[in-house]
C-alpha cells in the first residue's frame, strides 16, 4: 500500500513538465552557486563538500514543497477531500506523498553531484563511498517523515505555501548544509539539535568528507524522524478532525 | 448609425490543432463553415444548436475575440477584424458558467475594474455601478466577495458587467446554464427588459421554453451552419403539417415500435421510459390519422393515457437538427 | 488624460487586489519580508563563513534582489490568473490601451517590491549592524525604487510568456533562480565567466545592486549614477518587451485562437 502510494504519487509529479524542469534546472543553479562561491573565498579543496551541501539543499527543498505542495495540489484538483474519505488512517495516506518526495530529493542530490562533475569537474572521491550510499537514503528516509509533520500542519492551514516559501532558507540555514553550524549565534544550536535535518546533513557530509563517524548522527537523524513520524500520524488524526470542524479541506 | 446591428456574411472559421510533438500531426476543424445572419436594431435574435454546433464560435467572431478564417462581419457597421475599438465600445459580453469574474474581489470592486476597462467616465462610475446592482439585485450583497457568491448571484453580476458600457448589442451565451427556475425566469425578465429598452440582444441557450418566449427570431445552427431561421412561429411550421401522438404504455417491445415506423403517414416514432412506463411519441403527417393504427399495432400492450397535440418548437428543433444529422454525421467539433 | 492615468492607477490596484495570491497577512509575512530576510542571512553567514566578501556585500545585494520576488511571481500573477478566473476574455474585450491597462498592473508590484527592500534593508542592517551613511539614503531610496520598477516590468514581461507557454511557474522559477545566480549579488560578478556576466548585465537588479553598494560605502550619488540609469534603462526595455509581446499574442491569439479566452 505504501509502495503502490509512493509510485503512483512520484508518477504524478513526473508527469508535470514543470516537476521536471524545475528538477532539472535547480540542481545545476544550486551546484553553480555553491561551486562559484567556494572558488571565491579561495577554498576549491572543498568543493566535494559544497556539491554534497547544495545537493541536501534540494532535498529539503524537494520535501519542503513537496509534502507543502502535494496537500496544496490536492486541495486544487479536489482530490484531498477524496483521499481524506479513504478508509484507512490518513497518515498512511500522507506518507506516500512525502516519500515519493524524498525521492524525487535523491534524485536532486544526484543530479547535483553529476552536474557538479561535469561541469566543473569536482572530483567525486568519496572518504567512505558505502558509508555515503547508506547515509543518503537514509536521511532522505528521515526528512520524508519530518515532511510528513510539515504536511500534518499544512492540511489544516489555507496558506499552507506561506510556511513553505519561508522555511527554505532557514533550515538550510541552521542545520548546516553549507554553512557550518559553529558559524552561526549560539542560540540557533538548540534548534539545530532537535531538527533531523541537521543529523542527515552531518551523517551525508561525514561520510563524504571522512570528517567523523557517521552512525551515530545517522541513528540520531532517524530517531528524531521517527518520532516526528509518531507525532505526524497523531497530529493527522487529530488535524483531519479539526479540519472536518473547521472546513478548510475543500478547496479555499 | 447602421441600420443592422449585426451582419454576417459568409463567416467561417477552422481551428488548427496539433497533436503529437515527435511527429505534429496537423488537424483542421471546421467549427464554422459559412454563416449569413442579419440582426437589426433593438431586436432579441435566439442562436440555436446542439453543443459543438458553431454557437460559440460565431459569437467570438462577432465580438472581435477570434478573427474569421472567411467571411466578414460588421457591428453597428463596423468591421469585426479592422476596427475592433469601435466595435467594443459598442458591445457586451456575457456567458454562462460561473468563471469570469474576479474571486477574490467584491461585486463592487469587479464592476469598478470593469468601468474602468471598458471607458466608462470616472465622474458616473459609481452612479452606473450603483444602478447596475439594483438591476440585478446585487445591493445588500456588493461588497462581500465573489467567491461566496451561488451561481445565480455570479450570473447577475456577469450581466451587470457586460452593461457597465451600455452597449448597443450584448452577446448572451448561454446565460441560463445551471441556473434554478426561479433565477431563470428572473433571468428573463431582465433580458425582456434590457430588449424593451433597445439593446440589441443575440442570446444562445439550450431551453426551447426561453427561447420561444424571448426571442422575436431564431437561427437553428448545427454542423456549423445555419440551418433554419425564422420567428418561433415560422420554425414551428418545421414540424407543420404533423401532429404528435403521445402514448403512454406498459411493455411495449422494439418489434412494435418497429412496426409503427412503417405504418403509413408515421414520420417518426420515439420511446422514453418515464418512471414505470413508457412513453411512445409519434409524429406523423396532419392528414393522417395514424391513432386507430397506432393502438391496433400496439394490440395486447396494457395502455395508458393517449394524447394528441400540435407540435411544439421543441419538436421542430429537434426534426431540424436530426435532418442535418441525417445528411452526415456530425462530428465532434470544438465548441 | 486624467481617464488614462485613472486606467493605470485605479485598474492596477484593483487588478493587484484581484491577481495577486500573496495579499493575506501571513502570505505577505511570510514569504515576502520574513523570506527575503532569511535569505539574506543564509549568504551572509555563508560569506561571512568563506570570507567571499563582507557583510555589506550581501546586505545589499540581498535587500535589493529582495525586491524582485514579489515583482516576479506578482507580474506574472497578473496575467497569469486571468486564466485561472477566466476573465481574460473580458479584459481583452476593452477597448481601451492594452499597454495601458497591463503596465498598469506592474506598478503596484513595484512599490510592493520597493517596500519589501526597504525593510529587508533595515532589518537586517539592524541586526547584522551595518552602518548606511544617512547620506546615502536618499540615493539608496532612489536605487531600490528603480530596481524594483524595473522588476515589475521584468515580471510582466515573464507573465506575458506565461500567457502563451501553459507552465508559468516554471518560467518563474527560472527567472527566480537566474535571479539568484547571475546579478551578482551573491556570487561576486568578477567569479562569473564572461558569458554569463553578460546576461546578468540585462537582468534587473545587477545594475542597481552594484550602485547600492557604492552608495552604502559612501562613495556618493556621483558614482553610483550610471548605474541608476542603466537599471532605469533596463526596466524601460522590458516594459517596451513586455508591451510588445502581449500585443503579439494578443493577436496571435485572435488568428489562431492559442489563449483560451473564455
Amino acid at each position: 500500500m505504501l509502495a503502490v502510494g509512493a509510485l503512483l504519487h512520484a508518477k504524478q509529479l513526473s508527469r508535470s513538465p514543470f516537476e521536471i524542469t524545475t528538477a532539472l534546472i535547480v540542481p545545476v543553479v544550486q551546484a553553480t552557486l555553491a561551486v562559484y562561491l567556494f572558488r571565491a573565498g579561495g577554498e576549491p579543496g572543498r568543493l566535494l563538500e559544497a556539491a554534497v551541501g547544495a545537493g541536501l539543499m534540494g532535498v529539503w527543498s524537494s520535501v519542503l514543497f513537496g509534502s507543502g505542495g502535494a496537500i496544496q495540489n490536492q486541495r486544487w484538483l479536489g482530490t484531498l477531500e477524496m483521499i481524506m474519505l479513504a478508509p484507512r488512517p490518513p497518515a498512511l495516506v500522507v506518507l506516500p506523498i512525502t516519500l515519493a518526495t524524498a525521492l524525487t530529493g535523491t534524485y536532486a542530490m544526484v543530479a547535483t553531484l553529476v552536474w557538479g562533475r561535469l561541469l566543473y569537474g569536482i572530483p567525486l572521491d568519496f572518504a567512505r563511498p558505502l558509508l555515503f550510499a547508506v547515509a543518503v537514503p537514509g536521511c532522505i528516509l528521515g526528512l520524508g517523515m519530518f515532511g510528513l509533520l510539515l504536511a500534518s500542519t499544512f492540511v489544516l492551514l489555507r496558506n499552507a505555501n506561506a510556511l513553505t516559501n519561508t522555511l527554505e532558507y532557514p533550515i538550510w540555514l541552521v542545520s548546516g548544509m553549507l554553512v557550518p553550524i559553529t558559524a552561526l549565534p549560539a542560540w540557533t544550536g538548540p534548534v539545530a539539535a532537535v531538527l533531523p535535518t541537521t543529523w542527515g546533513a552531518r551523517a551525508v557530509r561525514e561520510a563524504a568528507t571522512g570528517s567523523g563517524p557517521v552512525w551515530p548522527s545517522l541513528g540520531i537523524c532517524l530517531a528524531i524522524s521517527l518520532a516526528c513520524l509518531a507525532l505526524g500520524a497523531l497530529m493527522m488524526t487529530h488535524v483531519e478532525r479539526r479540519a472536518r470542524a473547521a472546513a478548510t479541506l475543500a478547496l479555499a | 448609425m447602421s441600420e443592422h446591428a449585426i451582419e454576417a456574411v459568409g463567416l467561417r472559421r477552422t481551428y488548427r490543432s496539433r497533436t503529437g510533438w515527435l511527429r505534429p500531426q496537423r488537424r483542421e476543424v471546421e467549427a464554422v463553415r459559412g454563416v449569413d445572419l442579419t440582426v437589426g436594431n433593438g431586436e432579441l435574435f435566439g442562436l440555436l444548436g446542439p453543443n459543438g454546433a458553431g454557437k460559440t464560435t460565431t459569437i467570438k467572431m462577432l465580438n472581435t475575440l477570434l478573427v474569421p478564417s472567411g467571411g466578414s462581419a460588421r457591428i453597428c457597421g463596423y468591421d469585426v477584424v479592422t476596427r475592433t475599438r469601435e466595435v467594443r465600445r459598442r458591445i457586451g459580453y456575457v456567458f454562462g458558467g460561473d468563471r469570469g469574474l474576479y474571486d477574490r474581489l467584491s461585486a463592487r470592486d469587479n464592476l469598478r475594474y470593469f468601468a474602468e476597462l471598458y471607458g466608462v467616465p470616472g465622474r458616473e462610475q459609481r452612479r452606473r455601478i450603483g444602478e447596475l446592482l439594483e438591476l440585478v439585485r446585487l445591493d445588500g450583497r456588493d461588497d462581500d466577495r465573489v467567491e461566496g457568491y451561488s451561481r445565480g448571484m455570479r450570473q447577475r453580476l456577469h450581466i451587470a458587467r457586460g452593461l457597465l458600457h451600455r452597449p448597443r448589442v450584448l452577446f448572451l451565451d448561454e446565460p441560463s446554464i445551471g441556473v434554478d427556475p426561479v433565477a431563470a425566469r428572473e433571468l428573463r425578465q431582465t433580458v425582456a427588459d434590457l430588449a424593451a429598452t433597445g439593446t440589441t440582444v443575440l442570446l444562445t441557450t439550450h431551453y426551447m421554453a426561453e427561447a420561444d418566449e424571448l426571442c422575436g427570431r431564431i437561427a437553428v445552427i448545427a454542423n456549423g451552419r445555419i440551418q433554419a431561421l425564422g420567428t418561433p412561429a415560422e420554425l414551428r411550421r418545421h414540424a407543420d403539417g404533423r401532429r404528435v401522438l403521445e402514448v403512454e404504455a406498459y411493455g411495449v417491445t422494439d418489434r412494435q415500435l418497429a412496426a409503427i415506423r412503417t405504418l403509413p403517414g408515421v414520420r417518426e416514432a420515439s420511446m422514453d421510459v418515464v418512471g414505470a412506463a413508457q412513453v411512445l411519441g409519434v409524429q406523423s403527417d396532419a392528414g393522417y390519422d395514424v391513432q386507430a393504427d397506432v393502438l391496433r399495432a400496439l394490440d395486447g400492450v396494457r395502455l395508458g393515457r393517449v394524447t394528441a397535440r400540435q407540435p411544439t418548437l421543441e419538436d421542430a428543433y429537434v426534426a431540424i437538427v436530426n435532418r442535418v444529422a441525417e445528411e452526415r454525421p456530425i462530428e465532434a467539433v470544438a465548441a | 488624460m486624467t481617464a488614462l492615468l485613472r486606467l493605470i492607477g485605479t485598474g492596477g490596484v484593483i487588478a493587484y487586489r484581484a491577481l495577486f495570491n500573496w495579499t493575506t497577512p501571513a502570505m505577505f509575512v511570510g514569504t515576502l519580508l520574513v523570506g527575503p530576510l532569511f535569505q539574506l542571512f543564509f549568504f551572509a553567514y555563508l560569506g561571512r563563513q568563506l570570507g567571499v566578501a563582507d557583510d555589506r556585500f550581501y546586505i545589499v545585494g540581498n535587500a535589493v534582489l529582495a525586491a524582485s520576488v514579489a515583482c516576479v511571481f506578482g507580474g506574472t500573477m497578473a496575467v497569469s490568473n486571468e486564466r485561472r478566473f477566466g476573465t481574460l476574455g473580458h479584459v481583452l474585450l476593452s477597448p481601451r490601451s492594452r499597454t495601458a491597462i497591463f503596465l498598469g498592473r506592474a506598478l503596484p508590484y513595484a512599490l510592493n517590491g520597493l517596500l519589501i527592500a526597504v525593510s529587508t534593508l533595515t532589518v537586517s542592517s539592524l541586526l547584522l549592524g551595518l552602518r548606511i551613511p544617512v547620506t546615502a539614503l536618499p540615493g539608496l531610496l532612489l536605487m531600490l525604487a528603480a530596481a524594483a520598477l524595473a522588476c515589475g516590468f521584468f515580471g510582466l514581461t515573464l507573465g506575458a510568456i506565461g500567457l502563451r507557454f501553459r507552465d508559468v511557474w516554471l518560467v518563474s522559477n527560472v527567472a527566480v533562480a537566474l535571479l539568484l545566480l547571475l546579478t551578482g549579488v551573491n556570487v561576486p560578478a568578477a567569479g562569473l565567466p564572461a558569458g554569463l556576466r553578460a546576461v546578468g548585465g540585462v537582468l534587473p537588479i545587477t545594475h542597481a545592486a552594484e550602485g547600492a553598494r557604492r552608495l552604502v560605502a559612501g562613495d556618493g550619488f556621483g558614482a553610483a549614477a550610471p548605474a541608476l540609469a542603466a537599471e532605469l534603462a533596463i526596466g524601460l526595455g522590458y516594459a517596451i518587451l513586455a508591451a510588445a509581446l502581449l500585443k503579439l499574442f494578443e493577436t496571435e491569439s485572435r488568428r489562431q485562437a492559442t489563449l483560451e479566452t473564455v
